[in-house]
């Protein structure tokens, strides 16, 4: 299968989080297709809201940068790993950029999901979602924190047309975890 | 006192939440003359350092933004890792509105959670979260559409100016139910037949030439 990484720590180094992404592609074993993004390293600009991926160029950003690889990436993978620093109590505001960019491949039609009003698909399959979460840069986080952020990418999921799988948390979790989850998705 | 509103909006001078904040004001200045209100935008490069000031000079903030992705923009979380903890002896109050195109308050709820919990963490006192859905398209809309909703935050304004705090009874006025009625459901369905709940999406289609294009999926693999 084929896993996207889109690690959001912006001070990318010799820390849990780079170990576990690291660990990631040697674990899974040669049959899983890793696409890494270290979005530290890449120009990926704010959406502005301009709607023109949903009524000028339907599916396609006007911003030119590096996130039209990760769309292509992310479309065609089976799961989408978004690791981050929790900062503030959320993921960082690297990765909420490309997350917000994201929108592209969802369409603006609106229909009923669960009762709710949600964005139809705009491709016939999506990726599920994966949490990596380090804890450790600020010793204010708590269970709390995880348990909003945990809420809020299922949120997510809905808007995806698929399922949050997995939360790990780099500082408690056994990286050996990581594979054995990926293993039964 | 000293109030300010950020604005967190991506789309900053253009934004609905520049509209929303000005029929607030509107009401908020017809109880108060005497107090500014700062105003700051967090869209530009030396907008961001102005906003880190204004936070830091006002004794209440209020930050306004769309739901992006059931969250805060990147922008405004980036913003916060930037707030500095209360040190003074006397606590900041921090207010939100968020703002959305979905007609359910239930898509909010989530961040508003995550606000409160991110004011507690800062030290400030949290004044709380208004929550508004149905915005996308107010720029639009007829006049006798938007009456209402920019009545309540005129309300909202002028209760705001002689409480410092928000109205409780317009906030949930505001909020509305948290999902659709299982009677509005069948009318969202009956009314899907008929297009109209993409009303608003089709006409900007077809105003672009695209609207051929609408369910292309460039991304997919060959």
């Amino acid at each position: 299968m084929q896993i996207t990484i889109l690690n959001g720590d912006p001070n990318p180094g010799e820390n849990d989080l780079a170990r576990f992404t690291s660990f990631i592609p040697e674990a899974t074993g040669a049959n899983n297709e890793i696409r890494y993004f270290p979005l530290a390293d890449m120009q990926i600009k704010h959406c502005t809201g301009c709607w023109t991926c949903w009524w000028k160029t339907p599916g396609l950003c006007i911003w030119k940068d590096d996130a039209d690889a990760i769309f292509e990436a992310v479309i065609n993978s089976d799961l989408v790993v978004f690791a981050s620093p929790v900062t503030a109590g959320f993921t960082s505001s690297l990765l909420k950029r490309i997350q917000d960019r994201l929108i592209v491949l969802i369409h603006p039609y609106i229909e009923l999901v669960q009762g709710e009003c949600h964005h139809r698909k705009r491709y016939d399959s999506y990726p599920d979602f994966a949490l990596l979460l380090n804890t450790t840069p600020e010793e204010e986080t708590d269970a709390e924190d995880i348990e909003i952020i945990t809420d809020i990418y299922k949120r997510l999921a809905i808007n995806f047309h698929c399922k949050l799988r997995h939360v790990w948390i780099t500082d408690t979790q056994k990286q050996k975890e990581i594979p054995h989850d990926i293993s039964y998705h | 006192m000293t109030l300010a509103i950020i604005n967190g909006s991506p789309r900053g001078q253009q934004s609905n939440s520049k509209i929303l904040t000005e029929h607030f004001l509107t009401g908020y200045r017809s109880q108060n003359t005497l107090r500014n209100v700062e105003i700051a935008y967090l869209k530009g490069k030396d907008q961001f350092q102005e906003s880190l000031k204004v936070f830091s000079q006002s004794e209440q903030v209020i930050i306004i933004f769309p739901l992006y992705t059931d969250c805060m923009p990147a922008m405004v979380k980036e913003f916060f890792e930037h707030l500095p903890p209360n040190t003074g002896e006397k606590k900041k109050d921090l207010g939100f509105i968020v703002q959305s195109g979905f007609p359910e308050a239930i898509h909010s709820v989530y961040v508003e959670r995550y606000l409160k919990k991110f004011t507690q963490r800062l030290g400030y006192n949290y004044l709380g979260t208004v929550i508004k859905g149905g915005v996308e398209g107010i720029q639009v809309m007829p006049a006798s559409m938007t009456r209402k909703l920019f009545a309540n935050f005129r309300s909202m304004g002028e209760y705001f100016a002689l409480n410092g705090s928000f109205s409780e009874t317009i906030k949930a006025k505001l909020q509305g139910p948290l999902r659709m009625s299982k009677a509005q459901q069948v009318g969202f369905k009956i009314a899907g037949l008929t297009g109209l709940p993409n009303f608003y999406w089709n006409n900007n289609l077809k105003k672009h030439g695209a609207y051929q294009r609408r369910n292309d999926k460039p991304f997919a693999a060959e």
